[in-house]
Order: structure tokens, then sequence, then C-alpha cells
């Protein structure tokens, strides 16, 4: 009988222990931000100068802008995920296989990871003409192929002209270059000068000329069979003495689900003070991880060299810090956004169904509503306590990070509840006794949030702001759901109330934005537009359209300044009508072995954007 | 019957029913609401017309039944499609499927080589306190889950570093002689064949220890004894042949597990092998690769019986096959 006892009463001390630990999740306490991070001062680059030219021996190298180093070695990375698709950088269209290909290619261009203005790579010089359509390019004389075949103005007409505006490959690239439907024209003036004519003068043009040059004499017998052809090309079962690159490294081997092993390219253009040819090193292996947490463990076993630190490691990683082999950086934050939106469409299906009840449309849709989510959340709690101080509350469309953003906006404004519930009634919202939120037909104000099940992070987000928004006497159905149902929601079915999501963004390109806030975007989730419903534009609010001109207008104009004061209008435009609510943004921490040499991270190029350069000591 | 119009019997049989497994799977992933598409659709800088064209090459735009008709088409051909990122779906099993094999066969020869002589050992020696220790040691091996042991040896790893993380090979594998490959394998097969090893090795050991008890009860083994023939005549050459008869219907089993096995564990460890590449295909709602994976488990399952059914005749006479 005691024993009996004794069980039953251990079982619930068991139980009360798992449901406090429950309760404690889902209501967080408010306590003071942790400052796990203060120790961790933000990188910020110094300006360098861009790469010298150097001529040796008839051949234009770039000298490179570190400290001398030594030759030889092997540098270990990882990236998580199946690997590479294709080794055909024309051909790729996930992010692993573009930046694997990315060392093997080089384009005419690069954006200088310090400065984050536009250099010549593969080019010695450019110039613009007064009418800003028209861009000269000069080749720097003597690069190589990696079979010793001369790189020339043909290589570059033959990449423009025959891969990107034939339409091979990954067309995002063509997508991306289009001004109002038109390719930008390429003409060989000689060997090594290439003319490059936009039908308008189109702001985004220089960055894309980065886009990496392919070899012709390899590739264009490809593109002669076709089309399927050239996609099958260069795939990841070809043998590594087929490529020739251009770039640092060269294919050595690729074993499936394993690794990616690339070798120093003899015939890159590139020298250090000293006249060493770059890279220094021999060998950059590449692991392919499956998931997050076995890239930790590779990390702590010492078969990776760097890692980039997530918000809940930072603090261990720190802790162990001093008596370890790593450093760690904090390269500030990245140009992810995460965000609450609400569904403003208005519209009805094909069924002659509406997509959004009309009760919660018109809370969706009034300006007040949104502002008063916006002053009630709670941004600096959820950093401190979900990113664990790891990040920064976001106020704005562009990225904390961006070039373009409007630093006036950024600061924010704290939270205030006494505001919001201002705002709520200014629309004729009203509380009963119990402090619930009714609008002024009597209607109790509740809506379903869904985010992505999976992603812990935002599992949190959820829970606080279904907290912050309580308090408002906002009654909010928290769902996180699968990663692909949410999407199809989105851009299918569009049955969704609010959402809370994440999506990446350019410190650079405002532009790059473009799908998401152009009316006729594939992204402009708020108030998506499909079939029919896309010609129509009657229900265009009007700051839509401003956007919608904005964007026009942003990526015609030639000087940055100019430029800039664009799109700090759309930043203010988004900030007033709130069809987003920005969250936080999380912070760039990376870690990595002390016994390499030219660690020079920065925010715009990460932690290895000098990879020619980086040695064993 | 004879045995080839046996097999060729159980081959026509088997159409049918191959034919219900590839709609059944199809149109369950493919009524999940998972689409193929949604990272392509969350990325910011894929146009409509790319987007569009993709639907077209994967073909999502036609009905549900011509896309399994086509696919169906296809296989039937010998063609097992591409995937969503447009590789070769039997590129990729090629890739995969000898990784699996290596870990599952070995793991197979361990635990048969082990598990059987433990098993005999311990009916013989019933409910003596051997047999006692060997039960309760290959239970606590079934009833740690597999995923956990994994992790905990992966911890186990890390902190001592005497084995590598995850993987099959070492970078410098292809530089290395004959012999120093064999070892760099090992040494990276061990752990997960250790999980797989501890895992299976109590089914098969009481599964042995069972049969051989109830055939040592049998009325003929007692006959045997009676007759006053030597204890290992009676147990070696009387009892074990008649108690081998069901694991030989376990191997039928077993080479229907070979390919899927041991997801759970290739997971944990980073098993370049098939398990991975499938479970993430489901993930992304990869059509063509998880149907070639499944239609693949289905028909190694079947054959894996007639294996198993022919075997068993060729023991045992008395099996009759109809």
């Amino acid at each position: 009988m005691i024993k009996k006892i004794l069980t039953i009463l251990s079982i619930i001390f068991l139980a009360a222990l798992i449901f406090t630990s429950c309760l404690h999740r889902d209501v967080p306490e408010k306590e003071t931000q942790h400052q796990n991070t203060s120790s961790l001062e933000e990188t910020r680059p110094e300006e360098i100068p861009p790469y010298k030219i150097v001529e040796i021996g008839g051949v234009e190298y770039l000298q490179s802008r570190g400290e001398t180093g030594k030759p030889g070695g092997t540098f270990y990375s990882s990236m998580i995920g199946e690997g590479p698709k294709t080794f055909n950088y024309w051909n790729s269209k996930d992010a692993t296989s573009s930046s694997i290909a990315g060392t093997m290619f080089e384009g005419l261009f690069i954006t200088d990871p310090y400065s984050g203005k536009v250099i010549p790579r593969l080019a010695k010089s450019y110039s613009v003409d007064k009418t800003g359509k028209v861009y000269t390019v000069t080749l720097r004389k003597g690069l190589k192929w990696s079979d010793d075949k001369e790189i020339t103005a043909d290589d570059v007409l033959f990449t423009f002209n025959t891969i990107i505006k034939g339409g091979y490959g990954d067309t995002s690239a063509r997508d991306v270059m289009l001004v109002d439907g038109k390719m930008p024209a390429a003409e060989k003036v000689d060997k090594y000068t290439i003319k490059f004519t936009t039908p308008k003068p189109f702001a985004p043009f220089l960055r894309m000329l980065g886009f990496p040059i392919a070899p012709k004499h390899k590739l264009e017998p490809v593109t002669k069979k076709g089309i399927a052809e050239f996609n099958q090309y260069w795939g990841v079962t070809t043998a590594p003495k087929d490529f020739v690159v251009s770039g640092m490294f060269k294919l050595k081997e690729y074993v499936p689900a394993q690794r990616v092993i690339l070798e120093k390219n003899p015939n890159f253009a590139m020298t250090d003070k000293l006249n060493q040819k770059l890279p220094y090193l021999d060998t950059y292996v590449i692991y392919i991880v499956g998931d997050l947490n076995n890239q930790i463990l590779k990390f702590e076993a010492n078969e990776i060299d760097y890692l980039n630190v997530r918000g809940n490691q930072v603090a261990r990683f720190k802790q162990k810090e001093k008596a370890s082999n790593y450093k760690m950086y904090n390269l500030g934050a990245g140009d992810g956004t995460t965000f609450i939106t609400f569904n403003l469409n208005r519209r009805k299906n094909d069924k002659g169904q509406y997509y959004v009840d009309p009760v919660k449309q018109k809370w969706f849709n009034d300006i007040n509503f949104r502002r008063a989510v916006d002053y009630a959340i709670d941004r600096d709690f959820i950093v401190s306590n979900i990113l664990e101080g790891v990040g920064s509350p976001l106020f704005t469309a562009e990225g904390l990070s961006s070039i373009f953003l409007d630093k006036e906006l950024a600061k924010g404004h704290p939270r205030d509840l006494n505001y919001a519930r201002e705002l709520l009634k200014k629309s004729g919202f009203y509380y009963d006794k119990k402090g619930n939120l009714y609008d002024k037909e009597g209607h109790l104000v509740e809506f379903t949030m869904l985010t992505n099940a999976g992603n812990t992070e935002r599992e949190s987000v959820g829970v606080m702001v279904k907290e912050d928004l309580k308090e408002l006497g906002m009654k909010v159905n928290f769902k996180p759901i699968e990663f692909n149902v949410l999407v199809g929601k989105i851009t299918g079915a569009m049955d969704w109330d609010a959402i809370i999501l994440g999506l990446t963004g350019s410190s650079l390109e405002p532009n790059n934005g473009a799908n998401v806030w152009r009316s006729d975007g594939t992204l402009h989730m708020f108030n998506l537009r499909q079939g029919k419903d896309a010609l129509n534009k009657a229900d265009l609010r009007p700051w839509e359209a401003q956007i919608d001109d904005i964007f026009l207008k942003g990526a015609l104009e030639l000087d940055f300044n100019k430029r800039k004061a664009i799109y700090d209008q759309y930043q203010q435009i988004a900030y007033e009508q709130q069809p987003f609510i920005y969250l936080y943004t999380p912070l760039n921490i990376v870690a990595i072995r002390k016994h390499l040499g030219n660690i020079n991270p920065t925010p715009l190029g990460g932690p290895v954007h000098n990879l020619e350069e980086i040695y064993i000591k | 019957m004879s045995i080839p119009l046996y097999i060729l019997k159980r081959i026509l049989q088997s159409i049918p029913l191959l034919i219900l497994v590839s709609i059944f799977s199809f149109f369950i992933i493919r009524m999940s609401p998972i689409d193929p598409l949604s990272e392509l659709k969350l990325n910011p800088a894929i146009s409509a017309a790319t987007l569009k064209a993709e639907e077209q090459r994967l073909g999502l735009h036609l009905p549900l039944y011509k896309q399994y008709f086509k696919w169906a088409g296809s296989f039937v051909r010998g063609d097992f499609g591409v995937t969503t990122a447009g590789e070769k779906v039997s590129d990729k099993l090629k890739e995969r499927i000898p990784n699996t094999l290596l870990l599952t066969i070995i793991t197979i020869l361990f635990t048969w080589v082990v598990g059987i002589p433990l098993g005999i050992y311990a009916a013989l020696n019933w409910r003596k306190p051997i047999d006692r220790i060997i039960t309760v040691f290959t239970s606590v091996g079934m009833a740690i889950p597999s995923f956990f042991f994994a992790l905990l040896l992966l911890v186990f790893a890390v902190k001592t570093g005497w084995f590598p993380v995850g993987g099959l090979t070492s970078p410098g594998f292809s530089n290395m002689n004959w012999f120093f490959k064999i070892l760099d394998i090992s040494h990276h097969l061990f752990l997960p064949v250790l999980v797989l090893f501890t895992l299976s090795l109590a089914s098969l050991q009481r599964q042995m220890r069972g049969n051989l008890l109830d055939v040592l009860e049998s009325d003929y083994i007692k006959l045997a004894r009676a007759k006053g023939l030597s204890e290992n005549t009676v147990v070696y050459k009387h009892a074990l042949i008649n108690a081998i008869n069901p694991m030989i219907t376990l191997i039928g089993f077993e080479f229907a597990g070979l390919l899927s096995g041991a997801a759970l564990t290739e997971y944990v460890f980073q098993y370049p092998g098939l398990g991975r590449l499938v479970l993430e295909a489901v993930l992304k709602s990869d059509i063509n690769l998880v149907m070639a994976s499944l239609m693949i488990g289905s028909i190694m399952l079947i054959a894996g019986n007639l294996i198993g059914d022919i075997l068993l005749k060729s023991v045992d006479p008395r099996v009759v096959m109809e």
C-alpha cells in the first residue's frame, strides 16, 4: 500500500515538474536583458583601397590587400543540406551549388566586401557614358582559363548574349537583368573591351556584371545542342578534369553527401605583395552536413575551421573561447528580416467566396489596428529572451545591414500599450469588463496567426507576440504549420489571417526586394494578386501604387544619393502603413580557428570572403 | 510445381501488388499539401516566369492522374525521371545504394555471426545464470532507442576524438592505398554498425534460442536421446537443422530491410546512405525520387520473400511449393 502511494506521489511530482516547465515556456517571465554579447564587439572593417594591378610577364595580376602569408595547407569548411546539385554555375538554382561554383568562376566585377562598392575583378576598369546607358568594360590582359586558353571579350559576349539572353540554365539571371522587358545589349569593341548598352539607365546593372563569365570554348558546343543538353552539362557526375575554371579553385573530388574538395587553380591571376601566387591554400574541403547539430559537432571535433554560431549557442561558445583554438567575431546584423503580416486581401476567389472573412478584412485593413499591433509588440524582450541578446529590434523594410537603410526610421519607437489602446479606440474598438477587444459592430477580435513549424525560434516568437497582443485584448490562435503548407497558403489558397515569417534581404540592392513590394510581385504576400486579379488594379491601395512608382524610379536612378532618397520614401511608407510589422534581425556571429591567417570577416562579405588570401600560420 | 515455374508465378502475382503500392504511394504523397516549389516561391529573386517554367518542367500543372500515368509510363520503361533539382534519380540512387548496402550487410553479417551462436549457447544453458546474463545484455541493447544510442556515441566521438563525426571516408581517401582505404572505411563504419548491431542482436539471439528450445522439447529429440546418441550429435545434427528453418524466413525479410532499415541511424551519423536521401526527398515532395525508392523497396520485399521460400525448400524437402 505504502509503495503504491509512493509511486503515485512520485508520478504526480514528475508530471508537475513537466507541466511547470511547459508553463514557463508559454508565459515567459519578463527579465532584464542579458548581455552575453556585450563582450563581442562588432567587427567594423577599415576601408581598404581596391586591388592594385601589377604586370608580371605580360599578365596583369591583381595584388592582394591582406598581409603576406605562406603557401600550402588545407582549409576545412562545411555546408548544411544535400550538397551541390550541379557545378555548372549558369544552371545553379540553389545557394549551395552557386556558392561552390562561385569559387570556381569569376565575374567581371565583385562587390567589395569592405566598402560595398563595385570593384573590378576579371575587369581592369570601366567607364559609364553621360547617358548612363553605355558601360565600357576593359578586361585584364593575359588572363587564362585553367586549360591555358586566354580569357577574352568573346567569353564575356558568349555569357551575356548566348547563355543569359538565350535562356540557358537558370533563367533568374535574365529576370533580374531585364529592363522594361529588354536585355541589355553586349558588343565587342576589341579583344579586351566590351560595350554594354542598357535600354534605360539601370542602377543595379553594374553589380549584375559580377555574374560569372563562362568559358566559350567549352560551353559553346554544348549550347548548340540545346537547352536540355546544357542543363545536364557539368553536373555532379562530371569528372573533375573536365572542368575549365577562371576562379581560385578547381574541382578535385566530389563525394556525394560527404564532401567537395577543391584545389588551387595555378592560372588564377592574383599575387601577394611578394609576388607569390594566390590562393595560398592548396586545397579547400567543404563537408556536406545534414543539419545544424552535426555542423556544431564537427566544429567541436576540430574537423572544420569555422562555424556560423546561432543565438542560443553564442553564450556557450563565448565561454569556451578563452581555452580554445578559435576566435569569435560579431559581424553585426544580418540581412534577413522577421515580421508579422496581416492578410489585406479584399477580393473573392473563383467560387465567389472571400479569401478573408469580411469582418476580419475590416480590422486588418484598418491602419490603426496594424499600428496598435506594432506598438504592442515588445521587440526588446524578444531579442533578449529568444535570441539571447544576439539580435536587434527591427522597424524598417530595409534590413539593418542595408546600405540604403533609413537610419532615422531604424531607431523605431518604444513599446507603448496605452498608445496602442488609444489607436484602437480611435477606430471604434472597445473593451468588455474582462478586457476582451470588440470592434464597433460588436465582433470579438480573434484571428489565427501561422508560422512554419520546426523553426523553434519563430515558434517562440509567435508565443510572445500572442502574449503581447493578449494585453491589447486580442485573441490570437497561434498555429505553427508545415513550411510547405504555409507557402501553399501564402501563394495559393490565400486564406490566412496573420503570419510570422522571415525573408532574406539584400544589403546592397533594394531592387532585389521588388518581388515583395511591387503590387504585381510574386511575393507581395499581404495583397497577392494572381490570375485575373493581377490585371485588375482597381483595389490597389494608394500607398501600394506609390511603392510601385518608387521601385520603378529607384531602379532607373544611377546616383547613389538620389537613389537612397528614393528608397527612403518607400521605407517611410512601409513604416507608416505597416503591411509588414518587422520584429527583429539576428546578428551574424562566427567562430574561426586561430591558426588561420588573413581572417578579416566583414558584415558584407562574411567570414571567408577573401579565401584567396587565407593561409595556414 | 518446379522451381522456375513457381518463380514465374510469384512474379506474375506481384505485379498487381506493385501497381497498387505505386498508386497508393503516389496519391498519398501528392495529396499532402507539400509543394515541391515552395522554397523557390519564397525566394524574392525568383520571377513568376521562372516558377511557371519549373512547374511545366516538373509536370505539376497536369491533373493528378495524368502525373501518375506519366510517372508510371517512364518507370516501366526503366526511366526513373529527374529530381526536383533536375538530377537523374538513377544517378542519385546509384551514389547512395552501395553505401547503405555496405552498412546493412556488414551489420547483418555481424549480428548473424554473433547472434546465432549466442542463441544456441543460451538455449543449451537454458535457465542457467549465463543464459540470464545474455538475456539481460541483449534486451538492454534492444530497449535503447537507436537514435538515442547513436547520439550518445556521437558525443563520445566528439569528446574523445577517436572516431570521425559522420561520413564514410576521410578527405584524403582517394590518395590512400587499398589497405588504408579499408581501415578508413572501418573507422567510419564502426559507430553506425555498433548501433545497428546492438539493436538487432537481441531479437535474432532470442529467436534462435526459442527455436532451438522448441525443437529440443520435441519428441524426436527425446527419442534420439533415448536411443543413446551423444549429446553433440543430438544437438548439432538433429536439433539445429530443424531450428534453423524459421531463420531462413528471416533472411527474406532482412533482404527487404537492407535498403531502408537504417534510415534513422544514417541520419544521426550523417552517413551518406539512401535513408537520408529519401527522408529529405519526402520532406520536399520530390516525387520521382520517393517513388523510385519506394518501388525498389517493395520489389526487394517481394524478392526477399521469394528467396526465403526457395532457400527453405532447398533446406527442407517437406516444404511444398504451390
